[in-house]
């Protein structure tokens, strides 16, 4: 919404492009002490990964610091202790890199709690939990033109009326890579209960690819995703209050969370 | 030795008052010899008794006079002095003023003169009096004449950022501000994001803004009064005043209908660059390149229609009625967005003799907004608004002895939508809504007493008993209120005053700008009423002959309750608004020093507030105190005004302020997110407003040169915003440096100082005829 007053400033501030206005300038920043900075995302079939990097103040070197020190462990529902090694790793297929692996694969069930412990030399430590969500099937994916050859895509889904649910809805055009097409979250707030349709602006044409995927999130996911993305418009605009990070781990900066999701491929045609 | 003082404090005074005690009332009505037409605050003085006072709305005045002969003078700004000889014996007796058009500069000068004296012996402390002539003589930023930023020039007054029309009085938000037209609360006093204010210059007679020692017949605002009282229609013939202007064009026309019983006045504006942004669409039409410019525009129309009934009743229709537009249509998307204040007030004078008058009124005010958004076969509507209905009534009392009473009575019903949403299809695959409505009830029952104890001494004190009822539960406060003056010799006195507020009704806005999405809400169960408290010291003193008078004002002001938001609170299309909430307090302490010369070819004034602003809440910067972004330690401000010959006058304003708190990230981290996403960079913040934007200062010129038409009048007004071109911060944002050749690796990151407004010229043509 906040965008869109930067929108509204714009036949105002057109008029006053021709004077620059916008200049280079130093700013002093305090010093930052360092953060561990952890993603771990558990995906149902898939190796247990993590990556462990520092945060960095703003205007230092732009590469993210790497902790070789860090020793991470999951521990399972049934106790298990896993520790993930120091191994940094670029998965060619999907352009992931994470810094500490294993060869364990998750098999978890809905409703079960894993764990996660970082701790590194420093004497840093940054723990979390997760709980297995359930997958919520895309019920149907449908598109209609309109009169210029363009369609819009609608993706319906059933809410869970007894549980508080969150989603993050993500098209992408063709493959995975090169980043989305769409992404957002919503909240089953003003929808539980109901068959939920998400929908999108007139933008597809006949033969697109489109690859529509339905997470089912935890809240910790949930709002972290938000307040990244709060941060992130907060830089730039006016109008907008500075945001914390709501990380879903503690002692650090991250998010530790499973990915349950259903995910379908359809071509556009008439 | 503090109880040795006080003591021989109160022997003085008793010294005096025997030579006072043998008094009687004094009173009348002052109006122009040319339309009749009441001169509200007039002065009228006895010199010799080193006595005076000001007329009322009515153009009314009463004086507590001691036995004998006296002389007494009327004197008002653009109006020849007129002087009476009295002789004050064992009843009370009326003095009426006929006031001429002043003929030459000289009288003009001298009448302006005596306006500090009254300031100086005023018991109210902390008021800024701004009229729309003055304001009209200053320099605009678009040639735009605006009063609420000409208030802005005044110490312990801020503006939020370039350009803005909020005011910030010391230390209180914008939405603090109890803005009143006629009497009438106006919800949002501002057009585009603040850039100007509701109030066309020309619709407006003058502004009151009371920084604090609130008089107990406000209340309801915990940070000041914005007092606007609007022209009535001339009781001679009909006139009309307009301009034509860069951006805007307003007419004003008035006069009698019914001569001496019934007159009207109704202003118009407009702004008018969506025509020429419209014919830039059309030119560019089927440029595939070119993105066509939205449309926007704002007017708005003030009404007054004022019938005599008779000697002893008034009434009059007072209404407003503005709308800013924003549009946007394309084939298959439309976008509206329109917002606005409507304000609507039957007022009824009644004079029961000459000692008791009373006010009252019925108002009608609200403020809404729209939001209408079409893409194809779906269509999203989303409305906010706030609809009051106040009945209102007032007396002033004069019980003679020095005593003037004021009393009154207020019940004001609020209703509130709040993010009233609905989204569907027209195919009706889709469809929901959302939104809440609340109603309050808010009362205020109050009684002040202005007593002139002796020449020297004055106070006025009052009690002011608030409450409010919503959702079942019911809140109700005493706000004392109290002010005092004391006079130490001719050209020096000393004032003190304390008021404490209440505020119900709270403004939900996580933006540091006025935006019309911004939502008004009541308090309830879990949200209190706000509360403020200030008290305040200052000192008068009138040198150079009278021509030159300087303040200073020691403040400090306390505030609970005061309500934010926890990080990334949704308040847009959110019913459990309340969980967004944070409650914490404020505190805001300074010094404003103010000069000020209004006589001579040369008048204006120099203020200089040194501040300190304050909030802190559990939920933000870790429970730690932080300044708010409009703290400001250090704000100048220089007007002056100089009449170079009949015909032309120059003006200038400077303005200086420390930069503003404002929150910068102090670090970031890589994120990589999911597959299927590109890796991102997310900022950091930590302190909140721990850094600081540099310096805010520029430099206005203006002229105003006067035309000699056929007929009427007309003068061409010509304004330099920014002269010497500063860039001063809007604000800054730090950015991704990336390498030309493949557009992702990062090379580093700069910080970038966005600026608005750079040198702009301007001119308008005013005219009256």
């Amino acid at each position: 919404m906040r965008k869109l007053f930067l929108y509204l400033l714009v036949p105002l501030l057109a008029l006053l492009a021709a004077c620059d206005l916008e200049k280079d300038i130093d700013v002093e920043l305090p010093n930052h002490e360092p953060q561990l900075v952890v993603e771990c995302y558990l995906e149902q079939g898939k190796y247990i990964r993590a990556s462990v990097l520092e945060s960095s103040g703003y205007f230092e070197d732009p590469a993210p610091p790497m902790v070789p020190d860090a020793e991470v462990y999951i521990t399972t529902p049934a106790g298990k202790r896993i520790e993930l090694k120091y191994k940094p790793v670029i998965v060619k297929s999907t352009g992931r890199f994470y810094t500490h692996t294993s060869t364990e694969i998750l098999s978890g069930q809905p409703g079960q709690t894993y764990q996660l412990e970082v701790v590194d030399g420093k004497g840093r430590r940054v723990t979390g939990f997760t709980k297995i969500q359930p997958r919520v099937p895309i019920e149907e994916v449908e598109w209609k033109f309109n009169d210029e050859e363009e369609a819009y895509l609608l993706t319906s889904f059933q809410d869970d009326a007894n549980t508080a649910n969150y989603y993050r809805y993500m098209t992408h055009i063709d493959s995975l890579s090169g980043g989305s097409d769409r992404d957002f979250v919503t909240s089953d707030d003003l929808t539980n209960g109901k068959r939920v349709s998400l929908g999108s602006s007139y933008k597809y044409r006949e033969g697109d690819t489109l690859i529509v995927t339905l997470y089912h999130i935890e809240k910790q996911y949930y709002d972290f995703l938000a307040s990244i993305s709060d941060a992130k418009s907060a830089n730039g605009n006016p109008f907008a209050q500075p945001s914390q990070i709501n990380s879903s781990v503690e002692g650090g900066f991250g998010i530790f969370t499973n990915l349950a999701y259903d995910r379908k491929s359809v071509v556009i045609t008439k | 030795m503090r109880n040795y003082h006080t003591t021989l404090l109160f022997l003085f005074l008793l010294v005096s008052l025997p030579a006072w005690a043998q008094r009687q009332v004094v009173q009348g009505y002052v109006r122009a010899a040319s339309n009749n037409e009441a001169l509200i605050g007039a002065t009228i003085s006895a010199p010799e008794a080193g006595l005076g006072t000001i007329t009322n709305e009515e153009g009314f005045y009463t004086l507590s006079l001691p036995r004998g002969e006296h002389s007494l003078q009327a004197t008002y700004v653009g109006y020849t002095t007129a002087t009476r000889s009295i002789s004050v014996a064992g009843s009370g007796q009326s003095i009426n003023f006929i006031l001429e058009p002043a003929s030459n500069e000289l009288q003009v000068v001298e009448i302006q003169a005596s306006s500090l004296r009254q300031k100086l012996n005023d018991t109210r402390m902390s008021v800024e009096t701004l009229t729309s002539r003055e304001a009209k003589l200053l320099p605009a930023l678009f040639g735009e004449v605006d009063l609420l930023k000409t208030l802005q020039l005044k110490p312990g007054v801020q503006s939020s950022g370039e350009g803005t029309s909020g005011l910030y009085v010391r230390g209180g938000g914008p939405d603090q501000n109890l803005v009143l037209l006629d009497d009438a609360l106006i919800y949002n006093p501002s057009h585009l994001f603040g850039f100007f204010s509701v109030f066309n210059p020309d619709a407006v007679k003058s502004v009151e803004l009371y920084k604090g020692g609130f008089p107990a017949q406000f209340g309801g605002r915990l940070s000041s009064v914005v007092d606007v009282k609007m022209n009535r229609g001339n009781n001679e013939r009909v006139r009309s005043t307009g301009g034509l202007g860069l951006i805007s064009s307003r007419l004003t026309v008035d006069g009698p209908i019914v001569k001496d019983k019934l007159n009207f006045s109704v202003s118009g504006r407009r702004t008018y660059v969506d025509i020429f942004t419209r014919q830039i669409n059309r030119l560019k039409e089927g440029d595939d390149d070119f993105s066509p410019i939205p449309d926007y525009y704002f007017y708005d129309l003030n009404g007054n229609l004022t019938y005599t009934l008779g000697e002893n009743d008034e009434l009059s229709l007072s209404g407003y009625y503005g709308r800013d537009f924003f549009g946007f249509n394309d084939s298959d998307f439309s976008f509206g967005f329109d917002w606005g204040n409507t304000m609507g007030s039957l007022r009824w004078r009644h004079k029961f003799n000459d000692n008791l008058y009373a006010t009252t009124s019925l108002t009608s005010t609200g403020y809404k907004y729209n939001i209408n958004n079409k893409i194809d076969i779906f269509s999203f509507k989303l409305t906010s608004q706030v609809q009051d209905y106040t009945f209102k009534t007032d007396f002033d009392w004069f019980l003679g002895d020095g005593h003037s009473l004021k009393l009154g009575a207020q019940a004001t019903h609020h209703g509130f939508t709040v993010g009233r949403l609905n989204f569907e299809s027209s195919d009706s695959t889709l469809n929901f809504g959302a939104g809440s409505t609340y109603s309050g009830l808010e009362f205020g029952l109050y009684a002040s007493d202005d007593f002139v104890l002796s020449p020297m001494l004055s106070f006025n004190y009052g009690l002011r008993l608030s409450g409010f009822n919503s959702g079942g539960k019911t809140y109700a406060a005493p706000e004392p209120r109290a002010s005092v003056k004391y006079t130490l010799n001719e050209h020096t006195s000393l004032k003190a005053s304390y008021a404490s507020m209440m505020q119900y009704v709270h403004l939900l806005t996580n933006s540091g700008a006025s935006l019309p999405t911004d939502i008004w809400y009541p308090s309830n169960e879990g949200v209190k009423p706000q509360r403020s408290q200030q008290a305040a010291v200052g000192v008068s003193h009138l040198f150079g002959k009278g021509r030159y008078l300087v303040t200073n004002e020691v403040y400090y002001k306390w505030m609970h309750n005061q309500i934010d938001f926890r990080d990334g609170a949704n308040l847009f299309v959110n019913d459990s608004l309340e969980n967004e909430f944070l409650f914490g307090r404020g505190e805001s302490y300074g010094n404003e020093l103010y000069l000020e010369k209004v006589s001579g070819k040369t008048t204006g004034w120099l203020g200089y507030t040194l501040s300190w602003t304050y909030r802190t809440f559990d939920g933000i910067n870790n429970g730690r105190r932080f300044p708010a972004r409009y703290d400001r330690r250090h704000d100048i401000s220089l007007v002056l005004m100089h009449q170079l010959n009949k015909r032309l006058s120059l003006t200038t304003a400077f303005v200086y302020g420390t930069g503003s708190a404002y929150s910068v990230p102090v670090a970031r981290f890589a994120f990589q997110d999911v597959e299927g996403k590109e890796p991102s960079i997310v900022p950091i913040y930590e302190d909140r407003n721990a850094y600081r934007l540099a310096a805010y200062h520029r430099l206005d010129l203006g002229a105003v040169l006067k035309l000699r038409p056929r007929w009427g009048e007309a003068d061409l007004t010509f304004s330099v915003y920014n002269v010497y071109n500063r860039r001063n911060p809007y604000f800054v944002y730090f950015e991704q440096q990336k390498d030309r050749n493949d557009e992702q690796t990062i090379l580093g990151f700069q910080a970038k100082q966005v600026s608005l407004f750079p040198f702009i010229p301007s001119v308008t043509y005013n005219f009256r005829f």
